[in-house]
Order: C-alpha cells, then sequence, then structure tokens
C-alpha cells in the first residue's frame, strides 16, 4: 500500500515537474497565474488561521 | 466585399459593447470567489473548524447567485458573432471558432458540472473529495475565461495564422502559437486576477457591513481577514500584468497605446510627462488642459529613458504607405480570383502584410472599390484614409486612466484593510470598514473600463490590422438592429436587477439565516442553498 502510494506520489511529482518545465518555457505568465494562484490560497488561508491563534491567545479582544 | 451601411455597423457594435458588458457585471465575481471559496474550504479541510465551512457555504450561496444568473448572459454573445458579425466569421471564423468552442466544451461540462457537485455535494462526498471539487469549480471557471481571452487575443495580436487568398479566409496555422500568444497569456492573467480583486472586495465589503453592525463577528472577521490577503496581493498582481499588457501594446498595437496616452507627437525622451488629466480633442487632434507628471511615461511604456513613442500624428504619416501597398495588395488578389494567374498571386503575396489597409481604404474609393482608383486620385485616397487608423482618443485615454486609478485606490483599501485586521483593530476603524463596503462595485467598473481600454483601443479593427470593424458586420435592417437591442437592455437589465435584489437580500440576511437562525453561529446550509440556487436557477432559464 505505501509502496503504491509512494510510486503515486513520483508520479504526481515527475507530472507536476514536466508540467512547470513545459509551461514554464512557453508560457512563463501562465506558470506565473498557477504559482501566484497558490501562493494567493495558501497566504489568505495562512491570514485565518493566524487570526485563530490570536483568537485563543485572548479569546475577549476586538477584532 | 461590400461595405455595410454604417448605421448598422455602429448598432451592432453597441449591442455587442452593451451584451458584453453586461456579462461582464458577473463574470469577475465567478472568477474570483471560486478560488476564495478554495481557500476557505482549504482552511476547513486543514482544521477542521466548522466557521470555515459555514464561510465557504455561505458564500458560496452568493456565489451560486452570481453564476445561475450570469451564467445564461454570456450565450448570447457567442451567437452574435454568427448573427451580426458575419463577415467576421467568415474571414476570422477558423481561429476564432476553435478557443470559443473549447470555452462552450469546458464552461458546460467541466465548470457546470462540478458546481452541480459543488453545492450539493457537501453531505455526500468526503472532505477531500468535495475539497477538490472547489478546486476543479474554479480552475474550470478560469479554464473558461481563458479560451475567451486566448481568442480575444487573436483579434488583437494574430499569432499562428495565414490568409488563404483561394478561400479568403484566416486559416489556423498552430494551436501552440494561439493559445500561448503573449497577449493571451498576459491578458488570460491580468482579467482572471481581476476577478480575485473583485470577489476580494466583495468578501471584505459585505464582511465590513456585518463588523459595522456587530453581526456574526467571528465570521466577518476571518471571512475580511481571509478577503483583504487575498485582495492585497491579487492587487498587486493585476497592476503588474497591466504593465506587461501596456508594453505589448507597445509593441504590437502602437495605436492603442498612443491613443491611451494621449499622444499625439512623438515623445521626447526623457523629460516627456505622463498625463494623469487631459481632454484628449479628437477632432482637432490636440489635448486640453493638460495635467502631466514628467520623467514618467517613457520608463512607464517603453521601460526605457531614452527611447521615444511614436505619436499618432506620425503613425498616420507613416500609415500612407502601408494603405498604398495595401491597394495593391487588393487589386492583386482580385485579378488572382479572376485569372489564378501565379503573377497576381506573387504581387499580393509582395504586398500581404498590409491588406488590411487596402480594406481600410475602401471606404474612400471611388464606388467603394479599390482597384478603381486611378494613379491619380491614389494620394487624396491614401490622405483621406490616414486619419482611419486612429481609435477614439478620448474614450480610450479616459478608460484606462479609470481603471488605473481605481487600482491605486484597491491597493490603499486593501493594503490597510490587511494591516488593521492583522493587528485586530478593525472594530475601531469605522471608517475604512465604509470605504470597503462602498468600493464593492469598484473592481467591476475597472474591468468593465479595462475591456472598453482594450476594444476601443483596437478600432478601426476587428482584427488588428487585418480586418476593419465597417466590414466585419452583418447586413441587418436598422430596424432589426434597434429591436434587438431594445429586446437584449431589457431583458439584462432585468438580470442585472434579480442579482442585485438577490444579492442583498441574502447578504442583509447573513450566514445565520434559514432553519439554524436560532441555533447559533453553526450553520447547516443546505436547505438555504438549494432555496437560493433554485431561485437562481429558474431566474435563469
Ligand atoms: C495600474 C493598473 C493597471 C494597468 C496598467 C492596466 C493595464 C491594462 C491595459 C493596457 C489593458 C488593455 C489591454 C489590451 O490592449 O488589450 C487592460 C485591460 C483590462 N484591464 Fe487593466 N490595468 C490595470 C488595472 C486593472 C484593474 C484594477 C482591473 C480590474 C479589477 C483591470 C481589468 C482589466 C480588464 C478586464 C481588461 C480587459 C481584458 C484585457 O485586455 O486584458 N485592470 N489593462
Amino acid at each position: 500500500m505505501n509502496i503504491m502510494r509512494l510510486a503515486g506520489l513520483a508520479v504526481a511529482l515527475v507530472v507536476s515537474l514536466l508540467f512547470a518545465v513545459f509551461v514554464g518555457d512557453q508560457g512563463p505568465w501562465y506558470f506565473a497565474w498557477v504559482v501566484g494562484t497558490v501562493m494567493i490560497i495558501l497566504i489568505a488561508g495562512a491570514g485565518a488561521i493566524l487570526l485563530d491563534a490570536q483568537d485563543e491567545q485572548t479569546p475577549e479582544k476586538e477584532i | 466585399m461590400e461595405l455595410i451601411n454604417p448605421d448598422v455597423v455602429d448598432l451592432s457594435r453597441f449591442q455587442f459593447a452593451l451584451t458584453a458588458l453586461y456579462h461582464f457585471m458577473f463574470v469577475p465575481l465567478t472568477l474570483g470567489l471560486t478560488f476564495m471559496l478554495a481557500a476557505m474550504e482549504t482552511v476547513y479541510v486543514v482544521t477542521g473548524r466548522q466557521i470555515y465551512k459555514d464561510m465557504a457555504q455561505f458564500w458560496g450561496k452568493l456565489f451560486g447567485i452570481n453564476f445561475a444568473i450570469g451564467v445564461a448572459t454570456g450565450i448570447t454573445m457567442e451567437f452574435e458573432f454568427g448573427t451580426n458579425w458575419s463577415m467576421y466569421s467568415r474571414f476570422f471564423g477558423d481561429m476564432f471558432g476553435t478557443p470559443l468552442a473549447i470555452e462552450g466544451l469546458m464552461a458546460f461540462f467541466m465548470e457546470s458540472t462540478f458546481v452541480g457537485l459543488m453545492f450539493f455535494g457537501w453531505d455526500r462526498l468526503s472532505r477531500p473529495a468535495h475539497l477538490a471539487i472547489t478546486y476543479l469549480v474554479a480552475l474550470g471557471s478560469n479554464l473558461s475565461a481563458l479560451w475567451i481571452l486566448v481568442a480575444n487575443a487573436s483579434m488583437n495580436m494574430p499569432e499562428g495564422a495565414h490568409f488563404d487568398p483561394d478561400t479568403m479566409r484566416m486559416q489556423f496555422d498552430s494551436v501552440v502559437k494561439v493559445i500561448f500568444n503573449p497577449d493571451a497569456q498576459a491578458k488570460f492573467v491580468h482579467t482572471s486576477v481581476a476577478g480575485y480583486v473583485s470577489a476580494a472586495m466583495f468578501v471584505m465589503g459585505i464582511s465590513a457591513f456585518y463588523i459595522l453592525r456587530g453581526q456574526h463577528k467571528a465570521f466577518a472577521a476571518r471571512s475580511f481577514r481571509m478577503a483583504a490577503l487575498f485582495g492585497i496581493i491579487s492587487t498587486v498582481a493585476v497592476i503588474t500584468l497591466g504593465d506587461v499588457l501596456g508594453r505589448l501594446d507597445y509593441e504590437h498595437q502602437p495605436t492603442k497605446i498612443a491613443a491611451i496616452e494621449g499622444l499625439w507627437h512623438t515623445s521626447k525622451p526623457p523629460f516627456e510627462p505622463w498625463l494623469a488629466f487631459a481632454l484628449p480633442d479628437d477632432a482637432r487632434q490636440e489635448n486640453h488642459l493638460e495635467i502631466g507628471v514628467p520623467f514618467v511615461l517613457t520608463p512607464l511604456v517603453a521601460h526605457s529613458f531614452d527611447t521615444p513613442i511614436t505619436g499618432m500624428t506620425e503613425l498616420e504619416e507613416q500609415a500612407g504607405p502601408h494603405i498604398a501597398s495595401g491597394i495593391q495588395a487588393l487589386s492583386a488578389l482580385r485579378r488572382y480570383g479572376q485569372g489564378h494567374d501565379p503573377a497576381d498571386l506573387a504581387q499580393f503575396r509582395a504586398h500581404e502584410a498590409d491588406m488590411g489597409f487596402g480594406f481600410l481604404a475602401m471606404r474612400h474609393a471611388p464606388g467603394q472599390d479599390v482597384t478603381a482608383i486611378s494613379a491619380a486620385e491614389m494620394d487624396s485616397v491614401v490622405r483621406q484614409t490616414e486619419p482611419d487608423i486612429l481609435p477614439n482618443v478620448f474614450v480610450t485615454f479616459w478608460s484606462f486612466r479609470i481603471m488605473v486609478f481605481l487600482s491605486l485606490w484597491f491597493f490603499a483599501v486593501f493594503a490597510l484593510s490587511a494591516y488593521v485586521s492583522l493587528t485586530n483593530r478593525l472594530e475601531r476603524n469605522r471608517l475604512l470598514l465604509k470605504l470597503c463596503m462602498w468600493s464593492i462595485p469598484l473592481p467591476i467598473l475597472a474591468t468593465e473600463f479595462g475591456w472598453i481600454t482594450a476594444e476601443a483601443g483596437r478600432q478601426p479593427w476587428t482584427v488588428f490590422n487585418r480586418l476593419p470593424t465597417f466590414l466585419s458586420a452583418s447586413s441587418h435592417g436598422v430596424g432589426y438592429m434597434i429591436f434587438s437591442l431594445a429586446g437584449f437592455a431589457l431583458l439584462y437589465s432585468t438580470f442585472i436587477a434579480a442579482e442585485l435584489f438577490l444579492m442583498f437580500k441574502y447578504a442583509r440576511l447573513g450566514p445565520d439565516h434559514g432553519a439554524h437562525g436560532a441555533q447559533g453561529p453553526h450553520l447547516t446550509v443546505a436547505h438555504d442553498r438549494k432555496d437560493a440556487f433554485s431561485i437562481a436557477s429558474s431566474l435563469s432559464s
């Protein structure tokens, strides 16, 4: 089971790398969009999780 | 090709502009909200906290209203190419039809299928599976937009096609060139990210409304923070890609960039000011009341300090030889069509690059036939055609400026909001919260003006330097055009009214509304969601 999962992840990694190389070469702005969108989502999500942490530290604080 | 009644051309243009602008009131929210929903749901799946599920469901409900009403408005435009722009479709359909067909497939099969699963799959799918579906909705809606922008870029910067003198059409050469056209890339990212900005302002503005009223505090604070961070990075990205588009216009559409900058005469670097205000006078070819910032234009447009940017007067003069050459191209093409003589074909090939300018001269040729222009008349026809290469400068100049000034406003609002939210001082900054609320429609306005910049600036062409707009329309009667225009205006205004009514209603009701209203913040959206979705679906069908 673990080996299958590892193989699956390895295939995903190789496909992602090939995708990145091709799109980065042919369409740098498309590539920037993919990377940028992921980054925007992660930063927005991190902001929310930070708010949860701030809330836990001082539950009665203003928002 | 025969000339079409100018009133019909104007009405066709007006109808297309109207339907496109109406359609684009819905599109940005779809492009952006889907990724915001994905962000919220990602946090839900990672942390397991119910509040993020509530957020994804509530904002998803507003997305559903927008999607159900908005999706129908795009379809009419696809038909308009056939009904109102049949000459264009004949000439350029090979190029334009392919991406449009893929868009249709994406929108209907990928986007719509996954939207259904997203709405009705909350209780039927595992958390990761539902999250994957939400990402696919976001990807699907943005990939639909991709194909439209690929098609639009091929009109602004035709690549991957050639003109076939036997079929008299542009023929498709390379799908890779069409998809990876630099203009398509920049347009896609600029427009998609403009959607992110719109969605972020929407979520932030409505959250600000709740905070101002002291309602749904935990929900609103989290939505606000996510939107502020989403918005500030997206605004930086939209400005960066705006610069890329400007640079591409400078390289490939010199008349558009000169009109955008109100530059009647070739610039004098490095001093040349960037005009923050001016009243361009198209008739007299000059600006009134100029207010400029010195030393900014050259680095902004040319990304250098010493490259002059060609002004519109000089571009007109430079067009003269191209117009004369285009007239020769059309004459050779006519002869080739009649006798299929290889010598005529060779002559056509020698002037082919300027063929579009030959079309442009038709309006001033005797009997609108460029082959009938005598040697004595040639100079006068060329001179009369030269000013036709320019777009409407006033419209292009101001639509661009409104978009740019708004983006500076967004930057300020998002940056301040992100800072105030991160330092937990939202409640005491009531003015900022009000500004966020009032700014909700502004990114959509910026988007509309972006399209006006791109499309008004492309004139007088439908396909840049290849096919003039006045040759692209269908030969309808004026009465038919007025009738259909009125019909669209009425129908689309009803859609907008329905959208606004439902959005206001459900935003006011807030996340606690419905069966779960009395039970505190935990939302059981299933009943609500179907409720909103069915209202919206019945309106759109
Ligand atoms: C400093 C900021 C900005 C700059 C320099 C900029 C630049 C441009 C340019 C040059 C075009 C015309 C592209 C063409 O020739 O086809 C354009 C189009 C457009 N802009 Fe902007 N823009 C900016 C901000 C924004 C903002 C804030 C939005 C919306 C939130 C927006 C939305 C659009 C849209 C929807 C289009 C039409 C589609 C396209 O051609 O990409 N822009 N922009």
